[in-house]
């Protein structure tokens, strides 16, 4: 068994890497970091854009609510004076009335 | 400790693991070089040479075998077609080396990475064990059967050539 055991030693024998292993471990090495740096500029990068156009969205809602809100008291003032221009005409008509039995 | 000497020292432990146990010397090269990726990335977890050791033949035993697992059906070279890589030296019978390790390569993925991590790192089975988290008597009835089974099959070849 132990000559057998001393076969199997013999035929498992360490081998030897490609003459380019370690070169090539080193780019990989180099290519996994500029990869990390690269996903962090972008990651950065994105962030920035997301900030600026929450900015201008919130902006443009802003400015829409203001533009509604205006809106909306221009449509009330027309119809107080509506109200107002058809008051004046009946106290107008009574006073006309009135003027012309005496 | 360095990552330069930690590769240096270690390289072709690394490669052989994987070329033993994938018989391509091309996979062995991508699943080598990708366990030192990742050897880069925990390198400060590392408590000194033998944990980097230790370390290694884990992480090179289990990504060899999810590479085999992931290849799946996919066609294989043929093992007689196979490129031997260069070693320093090559003691013993080269046909009975070459046959043995044609012999291995027909094992199951875990009885195999057991013989690898027994015969070429002269590993004992509670470091294979350590290795592999498996039980030792896992290890110990592996590396028993396999060995009946390569006795049985190198017997039965060198009666036909005789």
């Amino acid at each position: 068994m132990e000559d057998f055991e001393r076969q199997l030693r013999n035929a498992l024998a360490r081998k030897q890497e490609p003459p380019t292993f370690e070169a090539k471990v080193y780019a990989a090495v180099a290519a996994q970091r500029s990869g990390r740096g690269i996903f962090w500029r972008w990651a950065t990068e994105g962030a920035a854009v997301v900030v600026i156009a929450s900015g201008f969205w919130m902006g443009y809602q802003h400015e829409n609510q203001q533009r509604a809100a205006g809106e909306a008291a221009k449509a009330r003032l027309e119809v107080a004076l509506r109200i107002t221009v058809t008051e004046l005409s009946k106290i107008q008509k009574t006073v006309r009335t009135s003027t012309e039995d005496e | 400790m360095t990552f330069a000497e930690v590769l240096g020292a270690n390289q072709s432990m690394v490669f052989s693991l994987a070329f033993h146990f994938l018989r391509d010397p091309g996979a062995a090269e991508e699943v080598a070089q990708d366990v030192f990726l990742r050897l880069h990335q925990k390198f400060d977890e590392l408590e000194g040479p033998r944990h980097a050791t230790f370390w290694l033949r884990k992480a090179t035993s289990r990504r060899a075998i999810d590479y085999v697992r992931k290849r799946g059906s996919r066609a294989t070279i043929a093992l007689d077609d196979i490129a031997e890589p260069s070693s320093a030296e090559q003691p013993g019978d080269p046909l009975l080396n070459r046959r043995l390790r044609q012999l291995i390569a027909t094992l199951p993925e875990k009885p195999r990475m057991v013989m690898v991590l027994r015969y070429q790192e002269d590993l004992m089975p509670e470091e294979i064990s350590e290795i592999l988290e498996m039980p030792v008597r896992t290890v110990k009835s592996h590396l028993q059967r396999s060995l009946a089974m390569l006795r049985e099959k190198i017997d039965r070849s060198l009666g036909d050539i005789r």
